[in-house]
């Protein structure tokens, strides 16, 4: 029964929310003086955060959550929604466990506690069961992280991706690998590709083998290997690639079984010209960075990545770094650039009402976010036009935080990239 | 077929089998006492871990000198399950005495989660990255230890059943618990050192895996299926049966790595497991217990 | 008209008309706890009544949703029908797991190894059927209507799961009324006497496992259209396995009303506790007190709540044969 109160209550705010922001500065100017209280705390505007903070992801689901959170916090700093009588962002938390049926439940309460948009989910699958749900309860979703091309060829009106497509990762990732082959000139000749048997792995995976073969590049695939997700010994695998005799190493990992693959690379002395990722967590974590220390030094990644010459970034990383101790990466970055859109779009919607964020969401042009590329603009489908990656690497830097280094494409790089890159074993 | 890869993946397999062998010993042992299933296995053992982590990053203990430390805190720690949940349900229909468990397994892995946060911690300890190399074969230094250790371990337990009092107090109260309770045997306190026992076993194999593999609060549970399938092969409640399942599993996943993607080896086990249950539920070894 | 007769009528009532009162989020509690009611009680058909413990029932659940969005996303057979094929498909495979179990007299916690066996390797064939999404698992199309069994608001699915629920009670008061029913208990009690005294136990395990099987699975097509998304870890997974026999053992194992008061309780428990615990610093919180009050239960009220709740309404229902 509270329930049901509680509801009605929340109508009523929100119904009061519009009037003071459409009122808006108007009000101010009332003698009474009891309307400049109010319009200087309009109530918060709520954005619902699904991300997976507890299951095998949590890590990472944590790290986005302080991403939103963060924006969050940013955007109130700087006077919350401006259109909206400086209405402040709230944000709900919702956590997915890593389950899609706890993913859309989780969201499904977020809209009845007063959420105008979502954002999330991280994993495809989530994010596909909120996708529905989204589309459901037309309530705009915007996907800060999540990769799988399917959820945007559904033909859904509510949902948006800033984050690149696994068919953008696949095209981006072999360009950069042929770019450093060609400059390095070096030749080759066989590789192998191992991924974790989840929906992101496989996909991710798959398509870089298909965008690889593709290009014409002389390297043979000699081997792909697939592992579940949350694996605890690798020995027999590496053992594999050992024996497989290839000259590049393409790991599609999670946080976990990047550790195990490397250190089992080092103690079965697996000769490599250079470690790869087509895309993908596991190498950038401060705490992957931290526990392999040398090991992990001269992987490249190709993530989408924070774009460290900007101001945002700049200004979100101190922050992030006073707060949690880390750095901000692909995943807590996208986090935090999620929220910046949706800001953006209620801003120029003036309004909380769903018609009105999708029509601003599709007009979005936004260049203030902290990563690597262009403005994020939304195609028919939602996804994110100008998304990008960049590849990274890991380099040699006493300071643990900031090893992580863009090194492609040139125009974002801070560092020369390092290729061929020395054993593993032969790092003191 | 690479000779040399063959002979690998076997050392490999063999290894890990002894590790395997000394977590499923503790399933066997408390099952072969109590006739209960401990569901929270791997959880338990996952404890250990972290003892023997925590020792490491804030003492700098190699978990080779933390591992009595850490066997002896879940030791604790399975003495209180068994006191104050499982003697409570050993009466209770089987359905009954599944829950509990699970739930026990849910509660540890949950607060690992909740104290020690979701990362998967890897430290590098010293010999973790040691290598033997006999030819072009290599030897993973801390899978030998942890090999020799698990078997060391494995015969500690054995001898402390055959000779000491307490392991007498044991045998007795798992062949006949109304005897036992005639000739003036404390049962509840034989059950809860048998559980404590079996618990300790699981967190030294625990501790065992650290140096080889990242520790995270989800990792327990596929633990807890491998002591299950482990069990199985060597017969529920034979010791040395868990020790011999324990290096064919180890031995069948690693060489399975020749013939299957790695994602499907667990069919193998599962399979197997079936099958042995069908003809030959006392396990592969030998006469009933 | 007895007394119990106005009381489940008065039930019934509020249960029909209480989506009026309730926002879309309370309805998907609703949901949830029908679901779960359905899913438990079906469980509860072979555990609860012949003590043979599955703990892979989530097998059936994965089979019968991934057979109804199989033959709805290839062969547009709608879910209505695709959910009798995927119940049949299950049958099959709970008899052959049965044959296995009851012909070789594998019991106790043999039995339960089993089952988790045979949903782990269904499992795991499944990732890596192509066909059916491998590890990526299946998007399920998303077109609203009645003959797709989807719909854009909460209500049908009310509805639908309070039928669902509605119809296991029904289905399981008559198999308890049965000679089945009977023997079933029997064999729950003293499977060898059961048998010295001349029921065919081999027989009764089979329709047992095979009833609870065609139900579960028929639940699996609801997921498959609420949830919209098939993974094979969620669906053939062990931790579903776990969800599903929580509520009939804490409601009351091997009683008609058990899953059905186990889940009022848990469900809304499990969503509230992670609602409030889910905030940043507590992660995890919501299932160790979760696992606590399974714990508790067990130990404390091992015959199920349903005692208490029978106690309770005592005065309105006057003595129960219904046990």
């Amino acid at each position: 029964m509270s329930k049901i109160r509680m509801t009605d209550d929340r109508m009523d705010r929100r119904t009061f929310l519009k009037v003071t922001g459409a009122a808006g500065l108007g009000v101010t100017v009332s003698a009474w003086g009891v309307p400049k209280l109010l319009r200087a705390e309009p109530a918060p505007i709520k954005i619902g955060s699904v991300q997976p903070a507890t299951g095998p992801l949590a890590v990472i689901g944590q790290g986005q959550r302080r991403g939103n959170q963060m924006a969050v916090d940013y955007i109130n700093s700087r006077g919350g929604i401006q259109s909206l009588g400086g209405a402040k962002l709230e944000l709900l938390l919702g956590d997915s466990e890593s389950k899609a049926e706890v993913g859309r439940s989780e969201a499904d309460r977020l809209i009845q506690e007063g959420a105008v948009m979502l954002i999330g989910a991280f994993q495809s699958g989530v994010s596909m069961a909120i996708a529905t749900l989204a589309e459901q309860r037309q309530v705009p979703f915007v996907m800060d992280v999540a990769a799988l091309d399917d959820i945007t060829q559904k033909g859904y009106q509510h949902v948006f991706r800033l984050f690149p497509t696994v068919s953008v990762f696949g095209e981006t990732g072999v360009a950069y690998v042929k770019q450093i082959i060609t400059e390095k000139k070096v030749e080759p000749q066989r590789a192998v590709v191992t991924n974790t048997g989840d929906p992101f792995g496989k996909s991710q995976g798959e398509n870089f083998i298909k965008w690889f073969e593709k290009s014409g590049l002389p390297i043979e695939i000699v081997d792909h290997i697939t592992y579940p997700l949350g694996i605890h010994d690798l020995s027999a695998e590496v053992a594999k690639i050992k024996a497989a005799k290839p000259d590049l190493l393409f790991p599609v990992c999670r946080p976990g079984d990047s550790i195990i693959l490397t250190r089992e690379l080092h103690k079965q002395r697996v000769p490599l010209m250079g470690i790869i990722s087509p895309g993908s967590p596991g190498w950038y974590e401060p705490k992957v960075i931290q526990d392999l220390d040398k090991l992990v030094y001269y992987v490249m990644d190709n993530v989408p990545w924070v774009y460290p010459a900007s101001p945002v970034y700049q200004e979100a990383n101190k922050l992030f770094q006073e707060k949690y101790g880390t750095y901000l990466d692909t995943n807590s970055g996208y986090a935090y650039a999620g929220i910046l859109v949706s800001a953006d779009a209620l801003n120029r919607a003036a309004s909380t009402k769903t018609a009105a964020l999708l029509q601003a969401l599709r007009e979005t042009d936004f260049k203030d976010h902290p990563m690597v590329g262009k403005a994020v603009q939304f195609k028919e489908n939602g996804d994110n036009i100008n998304a990008a990656t960049a590849m990274v690497q890991v380099l040699p830097d006493p300071d643990p935080n900031r090893r992580v280094k863009v090194v492609l494409p040139k125009e974002f790089a801070e560092a020369d990239y390092v290729f061929p890159a020395k054993q593993l074993w032969e790092r003191e | 077929m690479d000779p040399h890869l063959a002979l690998q993946l076997i050392i490999q397999g063999i290894l890990l089998g002894g590790i395997y062998g000394l977590i499923a010993l503790g399933l066997s042992l408390i099952f072969g006492v109590m006739g209960v299933i401990n569901f929270a296995h791997g959880q338990m053992m996952v404890m250990a871990m972290y003892v023997s982590y925590w020792l490491f990053i804030l003492l700098s203990l190699d978990p080779y000198l933390s591992l009595v430390g850490a066997a002896a805190a879940v030791f604790v720690l399975g003495y209180l399950i068994q006191a104050t949940v499982v003697n409570r349900i050993l009466d209770y229909p089987e359905a009954m005495q599944v829950l509990p468990l699970v739930a026990m397994g849910l509660i540890l892995e949950n607060m690992a989660l909740l104290f020690w946060g979701p990362d998967h911690r890897s430290p590098q300890t010293a010999l973790s990255l040691q290598t033997l190399w006999v030819g072009p074969v290599m030897i993973d230094v801390s899978r030998l230890i942890a090999f020799v250790l698990a078997i060391a371990i494995t015969i500690l337990i054995f001898i402390f059943l055959k000779k000491t009092n307490i392991g007498k107090c044991i045998r007795a109260a798992a062949d006949n618990r109304t005897g036992a309770i005639l000739v003036g045997i404390d049962v509840d306190r034989i059950y809860n050192t048998s559980f404590a026992l079996g618990a300790a076993t699981t967190g030294a194999a625990g501790v065992l895996l650290l140096p080889l593999m990242p520790l995270s609060p989800h990792m327990g549970h596929d633990f807890t299926l491998t002591a299950f399938i482990v069990v199985i092969l060597g017969g529920m409640g034979n010791l040395i049966g868990a020790l011999v399942g324990g290096l064919i599993l180890g031995l069948a996943e690693s060489v399975a790595t020749l013939f299957l993607p790695a994602t499907l080896k667990q069919v193998v086990s599962f399979s197997l497991l079936v099958v042995i249950m069908l003809f030959r539920p006392q396990g592969l070894f030998g006469g009933k217990k | 008209m007895t007394r119990r007769h106005v009381f489940f009528a008065a039930v019934l009532l509020v249960l029909l008309a209480l989506p009026l009162f309730l926002d879309k989020y309370a309805l998907g509690i609703f949901v949830m706890i029908f679901f779960y009611a359905y899913v438990g009680q079906s469980w509860n058909v072979l555990t609860g009544y012949t003590g043979h413990i599955s703990l892979g029932h989530a097998l059936y659940i994965g089979i019968g949703a991934y057979a109804t969005t199989f033959l709805a996303q290839t062969f547009g057979i709608t879910p209505w029908i695709g959910m009798l094929v995927g119940g049949i498909a299950a049958v099959l495979i709970a008899l052959f797991l049965g044959f296995l179990g009851f012909r070789f007299g594998i019991r106790g916690v043999y039995f339960v190894i089993m089952t988790i066996a045979f949903a782990e390797i269904t499992r795991l064939i499944v990732s890596h059927v192509e066909a059916l999404g491998s590890f990526s698992g299946i998007f399920v199309d998303f077109n609203p209507s009645f003959w797709n069994f989807q719909f854009r608001g909460n209500l049908p699915y009310y509805y639908i799961s309070l039928g669902f629920m509605l119809a296991s009670l029904v289905a399981v008061h008559l198999i308890e009324i049965s000679k089945l029913g009977r023997f079933m208990v029997a064999i729950r009690e003293d499977e060898e006497a059961a048998q010295a005294l001349g029921v065919d136990t081999f027989r009764c395990n089979m329709f047992a496992i095979a009833i609870s099987a065609f139900m579960t699975s028929l639940a699996g097509a609801f997921y498959a259209n609420y949830i919209y998304y098939l993974h094979p870890n969620s669906l053939f997974g062990m931790a579903l396995s776990i969800e599903l026999i929580l509520r009939p053992i804490v409601g009351g194992l091997g009683t008609l009303f058990g899953p059905v008061i186990g889940s009022f309780i848990l469900t809304p428990l499990s969503e509230i506790s992670r609602a409030y615990f889910s905030k940043g610093g507590l992660e995890g919180l919501h299932l160790i007190l979760y696992g606590i009050l399974a714990i508790l239960v067990v130990l404390f009220m091992p015959k199920g709540i349903i005692v208490y709740v029978k106690r309770a309404l005592h005065p309105i229902l006057g003595t129960t044969n219904a046990e």
